[in-house]
């Protein structure tokens, strides 16, 4: 067989993983350096000011709805649910990039994660954080908030394992332990780096106690690969799981417009798709501020924009069959729900969902478009914009207007809804700026697996192979 | 740790094994179109039973192809490197769409019997049915077909067809074209295919609909493909064919890839039971309602056992993946199984007191078997049993699970 | 050290700079016999495992157990407290419902055997384990960034403080180093 040379920048092999000029001790420093001399403590602090007003936000509207109730928000009742539904999936949803990235792309030897998963990693355990505030403080009386535990208490009522709000509880519970888990186990071998190469005493302490004592033994690696692995395939059924149990919530109702059969894997790939916008969002900047620009490259961003495009597409499919079953379901009421939806009061939801889903990603279609940083902040910010609408259309437009038509409303939020949603982002940002200040936010020890001088036989130097 | 595989010696053409399947895939089909043909004149209803049990395996056979036209546009899709030595194997399995396109013909002559609900002249009396008489009617109904097939055709030849170019050629460009265009193909693969499946599966009970069901059918094709694939390549190998070219490190692959589409193939179908069970709306419970009914019951348990939960266990481990022995009982198995799940999402809809079990569902698996290898054959034969010149094989050769 | 401590010797250290040195050297001591050693890379190094003989972790047996484990919980969790101690009807189901009770049997699968692998991680390979010897050593420290490390212990039964010394001055590392350890 005549053998075809292919040079590392063509379109057979791509281009190389990480910039070429990196070696093993310059991917440490670039990494390191991040948390040990900050680069640019200005912006930081600004932005971490920002972040914690918006954080302070939100704890002043959760206790203003303890101390004055339910009422202060925007929910009626033909809409009981709003605003807190419709950022308590939103933010889950935000959170399933990461695992994909850390697991399924795992699973498939896609080495370009390598980059970026520590990154979505963190996003994923915040955005959980974020979406666990809100069924905490929607319940009314949120002293009794622990009885959605299975926990015995003296009037003996268990639980109702019936309920799909009950799946949520151990759906996201479970999700937000693996995640920690898994990103924590991801940092081990990292703290162990900073930690050797610390200067101060009450650093090498810190970070000494985190790392557990780890000095990258191969025994240690070893049992260390397996178990992730195993946890890599245990994070993929259950990224899967979590935003179809969130999709049960609606669609075991019977509520047009919410009961469909293919809520589940339309969830999940929603959810995906809002997070790698997220996670695109996100990187891009610290990307620059940060020099890691020949760590986390054009590739990466591209990919993840081909993963947007893709998961887009899956939502507009989803759109697309919804609609048309509904047509064909010849039922009334299915056929009205979505007419509504499309034409009816709540026309501006729908129809920002549709363009920020479906047509705006379309431009990722060109390879320019792919590359283009500005362009892939506008898409990422629209996405995001996108999916939260999608919530809302999904949640508000089935409620407000059932079978009888007596019994139609109108939802509008208030302000302490916004506020809530605005303080939201606080919460996530403050933890994403902690984040950036004091870990790695790139997997160091990953990188180095993937460049060419990790594996054996690489051949410079006079190897004796 | 580059392995490097000596290929010199390997045999990588179909060779006379071209006409052996094609005698034996046509005595086989002979005799199952004999057999049918005999039970169909003699059988009581036997020609009304003919259409039915044909549909079940038309559904089956087309399911196959389908998954085939996935495997290959998915891993240009990809730029997949491993798949590479097993890839001709799935082209020939897309390439039989033409074939399944002839296989199509008994279906228009048995459209008053198969979807008897909606071509029946007094369906527009019940006012469900009336609604979406604009979508299921007859010529419609062929115009899509038509259109679905066209589609496929174009799609399982155009990918075939540039692959075993570049064997002669050795050009890149047609890799690049390969994967310039299966973006495009894999959004037509599923447009088609949903509708499809709707068109097939679910307007036999047109009260019935489920927005899933379209990805439930796409399910089990991606998955019986991940085993034709895995026991067309074991047979070649047995039988001196690409020894060295496929390894067990692409086994282990194509294994993962059955575990995987086991658990996805559940997953669909855990969600489209749930929201009906749970929900428990008349016209949507009642597809479940047949499939509960009489004998259905325990072959519902047996589907659910059967189809998931052995495949799971089997398949968990690293050892059957690895071992040919296992694995080709293992690829076997999800072949047949997913056959009966064919039976079970169509018979119920005819039968909904229970199982009412024909040979004809046996002699037609035969006869429509036969062809689908003849078929294979002529694909198989056309060229090289593997990509000779594609840019990522030598990637593939030396491909290793760790 | 102060005066008080009596050290001896823990074993010797050897540092290597590329991965091929450390492969080589892995499989020397591995074929020498030595028992009680082991390599320290930065990031795992493939290939290694079988230069030194590693054998494979039963971990995914525990993870098997752990999920399994998970599984009989949920289903006797959501058995007893719906549909035997507290039992009412909700939604037209019946007491117990196994289709409704899936996703909890799922999650607490997974959580089960997520925490089995955790933790069976941290089991096996003695975790946390903040002091060793080897971190006094202050060469060590770049085995986490950029070196290579081969340690042999002298508990080890072929261990001899000369011989094997020697025999690590012929492992081609850059440098080979006598880490003590406290007496207790």
């Amino acid at each position: 067989m005549g053998t075809i040379t292919v040079d590392r920048d063509d379109p057979i092999k791509g281009k190389p993983l990480v910039e070429a000029h990196h070696d093993f001790g310059s991917v440490t420093d670039a990494v390191c350096s991040v948390v040990e001399k900050p680069p640019i403590t200005k912006a930081w602090w600004i932005s971490f000011f920002i972040a914690g007003s918006g954080l302070m936000l939100l704890l002043a509207m959760i206790a203003y709805l303890f101390w004055t109730g339910i009422g202060v928000w925007g929910v009626n009742n033909p809409v009981g649910w709003g605003f807190a539904i419709v950022n308590f999936v939103f933010w889950v949803g935000i959170g399933h990039a990461g695992t994909l990235i850390s697991a399924i792309l795992f699973l498939f030897r896609q080495q370009w994660r390598t980059s970026i998963n520590r990154f979505a990693e963190a996003m994923t355990i915040f955005a959980v954080i974020c979406a666990l505030v809100f069924p905490g403080i929607h319940v009314g009386r949120v002293w009794f908030a622990w009885w959605m535990f299975p926990l015995p208490y003296q009037q003996m009522a268990w639980p109702q394992f019936r309920s799909p709000l009950l799946w949520d509880v151990f759906a996201v519970g479970t999700y937000f332990t693996v995640s920690l888990l898994f990103w924590y186990m991801g940092l081990i071998p990292d703290l162990a780096t900073i930690r050797d190469r610390a200067t101060s005493g009450i650093r090498r302490f810190a970070y000494g106690l985190f790392s557990l004592g780890w000095r990258g033994s191969n025994r240690q690696w070893h049992v260390y690969e397996r178990a992730y692995l195993l946890l890599a395939a245990l994070a993929t059924p259950l990224v899967l799981s979590v935003h179809s149990v969130v999709s049960f919530d609606f669609a075991v109702a019977n509520l047009p417009g919410w009961h469909t059969t293919i809520f589940p894997p339309y969830f999940v790939a929603g959810a995906i798709f809002s997070g790698f916008a997220m996670v695109v969002f996100l990187a891009v900047p610290a990307r620059e501020l940060y020099g890691l620009k020949s760590i986390i490259t054009m590739r990466h961003l591209e990919s993840m924009n081909k993963i947007i495009l893709a998961t887009g597409s899956m939502v507009g499919y989803a759109y697309a069959i919804e609609f048309f079953v509904a047509w064909y379901s010849g039922n009334i009421y299915e056929q009205f729900a979505f007419q509504n939806r499309a034409f009816g009061p709540y026309w501006w939801a729908y129809w920002t969902m549709a363009s920020c889903n479906v047509f705006i990603p379309q431009v990722y279609w060109f390879k320019k478009m792919r590359r283009s940083i500005p362009v892939m902040m506008v898409v990422a910010f629209f996405v995001n914009v996108g999916m939260w609408f999608e919530r809302f259309v999904i949640t508000v437009t089935s409620l407000h207007r059932d079978f009888l038509p007596g019994s139609w409303g109108f939802y509008m939020p208030t302000w302490v809804d916004i506020c809530t949603l605005i303080g939201s982002f606080g919460l996530f940002f403050t933890l994403f700026l902690l984040f950036i200040r004091f870990l790695p936010m790139v997997a160091i020890a990953e990188i180095k697996g993937v460049l060419p001088q990790a594996h054996a036989g690489h051949g410079h130097e006079g190897g004796e192979h | 740790m580059k392995r490097t595989i000596d290929r010199s010696s390997e045999n990588r053409t179909l060779g006379d094994l071209g006409p052996l399947l094609t005698r034996v895939g046509g005595i086989v089909a002979a005799l199952g179109i004999l057999a049918t043909l005999a039970l169909a004149f003699t059988a009581d209803h036997g020609v009304e039973r003919f259409f039915k049990s044909y549909t079940t395996n038309f559904a089956y056979f087309l399911s196959l192809s389908l998954g085939g036209i996935f495997f290959v546009v998915i891993q240009h899709l990809t730029g997949a490197t491993w798949s590479v030595t097993v890839r001709r194997i799935a082209e020939a399995i897309a390439a039989n769409m033409l074939l399944l396109l002839g296989l199509f013909i008994p279906i228009v002559f048995g459209m008053d019997i198969i979807y008897h609900h909606w071509t029946d002249p007094h369906a527009a009396s019940d006012p469900v049915l009336a609604a979406k008489l604009g979508y299921l009617n007859k010529p419609f109904f062929l115009i899509r077909w038509g259109v679905y097939f066209l589609i496929w055709v174009v799609v399982s030849r155009f990918f075939h067809g540039q692959s075993v170019k570049q064997d002669t050629t050795g050009d890149i460009d047609h890799t690049l074209r390969m994967q310039k265009w299966s973006a495009p193909a894999i959004v037509l693969f599923a447009l088609t295919t949903t509708f499809a499946a709707f068109d097939l599966i679910m307007s036999l009970n047109p009260h019935w609909y489920s927005t899933i069901l379209g990805v439930y059918y796409f399910a089990g094709s991606a998955l019986s493909a991940f085993a034709l694939i895995a026991m067309s390549s074991m047979w070649l190998q047995a039988k001196g064919r690409i020894t060295q070219s496929v390894t067990t490190e692409h086994y282990h692959d194509l294994g993962k890839l059955c575990f995987a589409f086991t658990i996805f193939w559940a997953y669909i179908g855990f969600s489209q039971f749930m929201l009906i069970w749970y929900a428990n709306i008349p016209e949507e419970t009642e597809w479940y309602l047949h499939r509960i009914t009489g004998s259905w019951l325990p072959f519902s348990w047996g589907i659910l056992i059967a189809h998931f939960v052995v495949p799971f266990l089997f398949f968990i481990s690293r050892v059957p993946k690895r071992s040919r022995a296992f694995f080709r009982f293992g690829a076997a198995y999800i072949l047949i199984i997913h056959w009966c799940d064919m039976y079970w999402v169509t018979m119920p809809e005819w039968y909904t007191d229970g199982i009412h079990f024909s040979l004809m569902d046996i002699t037609l698996f035969f006869a429509m078997g036969g062809l689908y290898l003849v078929g294979m054959a002529r694909g198989l034969g056309k060229a090289s049993l593997v990509p000779e010149k594609d840019p990522r094989l030598e990637g593939s050769l030396a491909f290793e699970n760790y | 050290m102060s005066a008080e401590h009596k050290t001896s010797l823990w074993g010797y250290l050897i540092e290597f700079e590329t991965v091929d040195q450390l492969i080589h050297a892995a499989e020397k001591v591995r074929d020498a016999g030595f028992d009680k050693w082991d390599a320290h890379t930065p990031f795992p190094v493939h290939g290694l495992d079988k230069a030194m003989g590693v054998k494979r972790t039963i971990l995914p047996y525990l993870v098997f157990v752990g999920g399994f484990t998970g599984l009989i919980i949920a289903i006797v969790m959501q058995w007893w407290m719906n549909a035997y101690d507290y039992p009412y009807i909700i939604s037209g189901k019946p007491m117990w419902s196994i289709p409704a009770n899936f996703p909890v049997m799922f999650e607490l699968t997974v959580l089960f055997s997520a925490f089995s692998t955790f933790f069976g991680m941290l089991g096996f390979n003695q975790l946390p384990e903040l002091y060793h010897p080897l971190f006094s050593a202050e060469r060590f420290r770049r085995a986490t960034s950029d070196r290579f490390f081969i340690s042999i212990e002298a508990k080890d039964p072929k261990f001899h403080a000369e011989k094997t010394r020697s025999f690590a001055d012929t492992l081609g590392g850059d440098a080979v180093e006598a880490v003590e350890e406290e007496d207790h």
